[in-house]
């Protein structure tokens, strides 16, 4: 039982330290690999060209961090407009939203121009209504506004945070079955000292054997085997002529 | 399963759920995958050490109280 027990612990150990380890490994992951939250970047612009998104009227620009979300209502329509301007023509073929969570583009909206044509500054309307997930999912995530050439290439992309809100405040279906697996957790952990007597070792003997079973019983088996073709479970064939 | 176990389990579990509760209620940003990973690991780290301490704690007094109980109950 011992060993068992010291096994058990190192193999606890070992794996506390793995644990560790990739925490450390994770943390330690260069900046320039982490994504850029909150910043804007330019693939190929031409010269002096601007571009701006607003979000009903307002530049997407000041909400650059989580703490300067903007809050939405996920059941409403926003209207996005990507312009831009400069001296020089580009020539923009698409305008695309992307909502990310965990790395991964959740949701992507796309206004694709047709025969999209070089100017040197110009506008395109963008309506969102992100209602196939009011119901799931809610908080804040990071939403990308790119301006596409023809070739696919980003000419410009801009990052930006919203803090979606569920219906009615708190009737989002994640939220409410997290909190439920934490009550349940919680109520696990405090219940816990209870598997403490399932490990443990019973300080007083087992209970006695059960009452010896009847005397002729062991004498049973070599009956059978006497018998030769009798089974063991069946039952001993009664004596026959033996009985005087 | 002892009761350090159980608490573990339960820790961990309790921890990733606080890190995805605190995203949906708008306090934590998991929109990239690497700090993400990084608010969950550390949260299961910190939850299954807290849980592992709890159920050892809780272990040892129950243990405790049912020795004190078996001690006092008359002898038959």
């Amino acid at each position: 039982m011992r060993p068992s027990r010291e096994r058990a612990r190192k193999s606890i150990f070992a794996g506390a330290l793995l644990v560790l380890a990739v925490a450390l490994l994770l943390v330690n992951i260069p900046t320039q690999g982490r994504s850029s939250s909150g910043s804007s970047f330019v693939l190929q612009t031409g010269a002096g060209t601007s571009y701006i998104v607003t979000w009903n009227g307002n530049d997407v620009s000041s909400y650059s961090t989580v703490s300067a979300a903007r809050s939405i209502d996920f059941t409403q329509s926003v209207t996005l407009e990507y312009n831009w301007s400069g001296t020089a023509p580009v020539t923009i073929s698409d305008a695309r939203l992307q909502m990310y969570y965990f790395g991964f583009a959740m949701s992507t909206r796309d206004q694709i121009v047709t025969n999209p044509v070089a100017k040197a500054s110009g506008s395109i309307p963008l309506t969102w209504t992100p209602i196939s997930i009011n119901y799931v999912l809610e908080g804040a995530y990071r939403l990308t506004a790119s301006f596409l050439a023809p070739n696919g290439t980003t000419m410009f992309s801009e990052n930006f945070y919203v803090r979606g809100n569920a219906p009615l405040g708190f009737v989002a279906l994640v939220p409410i079955v997290l909190l439920l697996i934490a009550i349940y957790e919680v109520y696990g952990i405090l219940r816990s000292g209870r598997y403490a007597a399932i490990g443990r070792k019973p300080s007083a003997p087992p209970p006695a054997a059960p009452p010896a079973s009847p005397a002729t019983e062991p004498t049973a088996p070599t009956e059978a085997a006497e018998g030769g073709s009798t089974p063991p479970s069946e039952p001993s064939p009664p004596a026959s002529g033996g009985s005087s | 399963m002892s009761a350090t176990t159980h608490g573990l389990g339960c820790g961990v579990v309790l921890g990733l759920v606080i890190v995805l509760f605190l995203q949906q209620v708008g306090s934590l940003d998991l929109s990239d995958l690497v700090p993400a990973l990084e608010y969950l690991i550390v949260g299961a780290l910190i939850g299954g050490i807290l849980g592992a301490l709890i159920g050892w704690a809780l272990g040892r007094a129950y243990l405790s109280h049912q020795a004190a109980s078996e001690a006092t109950a008359p002898s038959k």
